[in-house]
């Protein structure tokens, strides 16, 4: 049995780690569960523009937060893009899942022909500063990631919940024509959607650039342990990420200190099938 | 004030209108009746924008809108309650009726608005939090007129509000019917239930199999056997 400071560190350790699966998290589940595209090429994006991040302010000696000021509205128009083109194209869920394949692995060819596909990793005073609190350390980047996955996701539900603008887009995406029928633009919207879930790529890509080793192939280890938060947490449910992402980041820790990082993927896709059962039961 | 011209519409190969000329003028109550599948929501949705004409023109005041997207169409000062209610069922009625008033023209006077209409269904005071698919039919069709007054609409597009009610509360239904056109607005009144509808409407047209076969007051198709028989069943 570990000590108890070991259990804790990986209590918090976890924590951050759900933060970062929640950022992740967050834009698949809006898109998916809003626009109905199910956008694989978010994790692509994120580590676009994780590498971003490392060409501005590893190379170019920005401030990585200050790059977000850059990112983020790129990212946005991006998602804006992204959108158009599903539209003029009349793509579904399922061709955006094929669609945003193929654009996965020309993002990820573009990263290996800037970047290589070589190790990189951003020096930066936040990936390697940490607090320390009684016998716990906390870090730095890990605090970062928490309040923006925090800020972003109760941010998001409150402006779905109590705006005009949110409320419009909850019920362009529970019957688009009844939306438009009483004078919501429900294009506009999905465009302006689709951008703040690519943007959300853009701030995740952040956070991972502080805390991560960057390499290409990485791209694809997210994608299922990203899917489960997804899916525990409810699509198009702001709030759900984040849950779902801390429950599952602090499970798998836990799991980890207590037998071994193999174990780990068990826990979150064993929570998945879980969940889905319940939810089965309940219909 | 609204004026049809030989409007068409096509679902792939099927025709669902053709030629469809229709009239409302300001503040008049007119009823479209007709046999299941003559294509009267298929009229109700072309009008509101919601599917394409491809033959025909609609005009509102003179000005052509049978090509606007349907967010235009509701910004000119047309609502509607469309067939099966349509509800945001997850959403809450207080925000069913507030999106109601979504449009910019409806949006200051939205509380004012909301107000009216719970006094109009004193019933939905008490529910206004509650998910809006949680509701009985009658009291969900009460929503989706009332989310449909909150558009502080000119011309308000009914489709079937009987459908699927109990009849202590149609009857209901077709007081708050009349009294909406009271205030002034006009109104297209499409139903199955044909002779509560001639009872308030001040003109008719019969719908059957995608045309207009018969348009005049109510007196007048009662008074003509063969559309009697035919489609009032009188």
């Amino acid at each position: 049995m570990p000590s108890p400071a070991i259990i804790g560190q990986s209590l918090i350790s976890g924590t951050f780690i759900g933060a970062l699966y929640a950022l992740l998290g967050l834009g698949l589940s809006l898109s998916w569960g809003m626009l109905r595209q199910i956008n694989l090429a978010h994790f692509a994006l994120a580590f676009l523009g994780a590498y971003l991040t490392y060409q501005l302010s590893g190379v170019g000696g920005m401030d990585p937060l200050l790059t977000l000021l850059l990112i983020a509205p790129a990212f946005f128009l991006l998602g804006v893009g992204m959108h158009w083109v599903f539209v003029r194209f009349a793509v579904g869920p399922l061709g955006s899942l094929l669609a945003t394949f193929g654009l996965t692995v020309i993002i990820e060819s573009v990263i290996q022909w800037i970047w290589t596909a070589d190790f990189l990793k951003l020096e930066s005073p936040y990936g390697s500063a940490s607090l320390r609190v009684g016998i716990f350390y906390l870090p730095v980047a890990g605090l970062i990631t928490l309040a923006a996955a925090a800020a972003l996701c109760f941010g998001t539900w409150a402006v779905l919940r109590y705006t005009d603008l949110g409320r419009a887009m909850r019920a362009a995406a529970e019957d688009g024509p009844m939306a438009a029928a009483f004078g919501v633009n429900v294009n506009a919207l999905s465009r302006l959607l689709s951008g703040f879930a690519s943007a959300c790529a853009g701030v995740a890509g952040v956070a991972l650039a502080l805390s991560y080793t960057l390499a290409p192939s990485q791209i694809y280890a997210w994608i299922g342990v990203i899917f489960a938060v997804v899916m525990i947490g409810g699509l198009g449910k702001p709030l759900g990420p984040l849950i779902a992402g801390l429950v599952i980041g602090v499970s798998e820790a836990v799991t980890m200190a207590l037998t071994a990082p193999a174990w780990a993927p068990v826990v979150s896709f064993s929570l998945l099938i879980l969940v889905l059962l319940a939810r089965a039961r309940n219909i | 004030m609204l004026e049809l011209r030989e409007i068409g519409v096509a679902y792939g190969v099927a025709t669902a209108l053709r030629g469809v000329s229709l009239r409302i003028g300001a503040g008049e109550l007119v009823c479209v009746v007709g046999p299941n599948g003559a294509g009267k929501t298929t009229l109700v949705n072309a009008i509101g924008g919601l599917i394409r004409i491809v033959a025909g023109g609609i005009e509102l005041d003179g000005a052509d809108i049978g090509a606007l997207p349907a967010h235009e169409i509701c910004a000119r000062g047309i609502a509607m309650v469309p067939e099966g209610r349509r509800l945001w069922t997850n959403m809450t009625v207080r925000e069913n009726l507030e999106l109601g008033g979504y449009r910019s023209g409806a949006r200051a006077a939205r509380k004012e608005w909301m107000e009216r209409v719970v006094a109009m269904f004193p019933l939905l005071g008490a529910r206004l939090d509650a998910p809006a698919g949680t509701l009985s039919g009658g009291q969900q069709q009460m929503v989706a007129i009332g989310r449909a007054l909150m558009a502080q609409p000119r011309l308000l597009l009914l489709d079937e509000p009987s459908l699927g009610l109990a009849p202590a509360i149609v009857l209901d239904m077709f007081n708050v019917i009349r009294d909406i056109h009271a205030s002034g607005v006009a109104v297209l009144l499409v139903e199955q239930n044909v002779a509560r509808a001639l009872e308030i409407a001040s003109r008719a047209y019969i719908l059957d199999e995608g045309q207009i076969v018969a348009e005049g007051t109510p007196a007048e198709l009662r008074n003509e056997s063969h559309i009697a028989r035919a489609y009032l069943g009188l």
